[in-house]
């Protein structure tokens, strides 16, 4: 038996979001299983199985680091600080 | 991969400050068998109550009746089969041996699935009372568990638990404003379901309970009680029913009800798989993994053939 994640995205612009897993003998007994247990009250409209032995995940230690790089984004500080010395000279 | 924490101490800091633990973190080991019992008992107690649910499939009274307990025993089945998927990602033990300990009779569930619902009344008050009891409990783990497939999981169980629930009172309805059979019919079913009712709370929590020190639970079993009691015990006088608990009063000062004492005995046969009905649910549930043992076999030899 092998287990899948199951990922259901909602019509519009909304993204695929991972619902849950279950344990099916092929791809075709999976996409039944999904159905009759995450869709039941059409919760999704389009759906992927993908088995979890393919999923490749990344080690935190690898994605966090990127928290601390500030210089990738701007907090807005100095360009507010200017605007608010201009308006309280006006 | 995952996180891991220098010490027990440490791990119960982050679960305070809404820490959410993943199934690829390193958890204390007494922290994974604790999420695992609850969940395992969680498990088997929805594939226990959907197995009851069936029983009432083709004694429901009307078309749209059984189309409605039919999609309801579906539901409880789905639920149990998220929840061993749940449970199982801990590594305790597998999807088939929680099963397979069920079946065994080593497997415990929740105490109102030890009792025989004997007319339909009973099927009605266990979908209105025993229902909107699981309701408050889980709503109480989806809020605030520390434990996030769980979490995440009981976001759809809680959805639909909250459509058993109206059917449950629309179903009651008819009983209420029924004929006097059917409501002497609806009053011994609550005479029967009001205790176990109670019971499926559990005994008070103990202040030491690691189920809430650890977040897993954020409510404690008699505040849970209590909340069901406060709403119940108004909704069911309101129709006129009386629940079977000579002591039960408002009292004078707060208006809030009061219960008189409850008996522990019967939760705690239900324990020891030793309630009134425990066997012969257990026996059938087993039987019917027995009938089905060649679809399981059927199911493998396709995964053979496609690896």
């Amino acid at each position: 038996m092998n287990v899948y994640e199951v990922f259901l995205k909602k019509a519009g612009k909304e993204e695929f979001r991972h619902a849950g897993s279950l344990e099916a003998a092929d791809d075709e007994l999976a996409l039944v299983l999904a159905r009759e247990t995450y869709a039941r009250r059409a919760e999704g409209d389009q759906m992927w199985l993908v088995e979890r032995r393919h999923i490749v995940v990344a080690d935190e230690d690898y994605v966090a680091p990127n928290a601390d790089k500030p210089h990738r984004h701007n907090d807005g500080v100095r360009v507010a600080e200017r605007r608010r010395a201009g308006s309280d000279r006006a | 991969m995952g996180r891991s924490w220098g010490s027990v101490a440490e791990f119960e800091g982050f679960l305070d400050a809404g820490g959410i633990v993943e199934p690829v973190d390193a958890m204390p080991d007494e922290y994974r068998q604790h999420v695992f019992r609850f969940i395992e008992l969680h498990a088997n107690s929805e594939l226990m109550g959907g197995l009851t649910e069936r029983d009432w499939i083709p004694k429901a009274p009307g078309l749209r009746r059984k189309l409605a307990v039919l999609a309801k025993t579906q539901d409880e089945i789905g639920h149990a089969h998220l929840l061993y998927m749940v449970a199982a990602d801990l590594g305790v033990k597998t999807r088939v041996e929680m099963l397979e300990d069920l079946f065994a009779n080593r497997g415990r569930f929740h105490n109102v699935f030890h009792y025989q619902a004997v007319t339909w009344a009973d099927q009605v008050a266990i979908a209105y009372l025993v229902d909107a009891a699981a309701l408050i409990s889980q709503q109480a783990v989806f809020k605030n568990c520390s434990y996030g497939p769980y979490k995440r999981i009981l976001r759809r169980i809680v959805a639909e638990e909250g459509f058993h629930m109206r059917h449950g009172e629309e179903m009651l309805l008819v009983f209420a404003e029924g004929t006097a059979v059917q409501r002497e019919m609806f009053q011994a079913a609550l005479d029967r379901w009001w205790w176990p009712t109670l019971h499926m709370f559990g005994p008070p929590s103990k202040p030491d309970d690691a189920l809430l020190r650890w977040h897993i639970k954020s409510e404690r079993n008699e505040d849970l009680r209590d909340k069901w009691v406060q709403k119940y015990a108004t909704l069911l006088t309101g129709y006129g029913f009386v629940p079977p608990d000579p002591d039960l009063r408002r009292d004078p000062e707060s208006g809030r009800w009061v219960t008189g004492e409850i008996d522990w005995a019967p939760l705690k046969a239900t324990f020891a798989n030793l309630g009134p009905d425990s066997a012969r649910r257990v026996a059938d549930a087993a039987r019917h993994w027995n009938e089905t043992r060649w679809v399981r076999e059927a199911l493998e030899s396709v995964a053979r053939r496609a690896a």
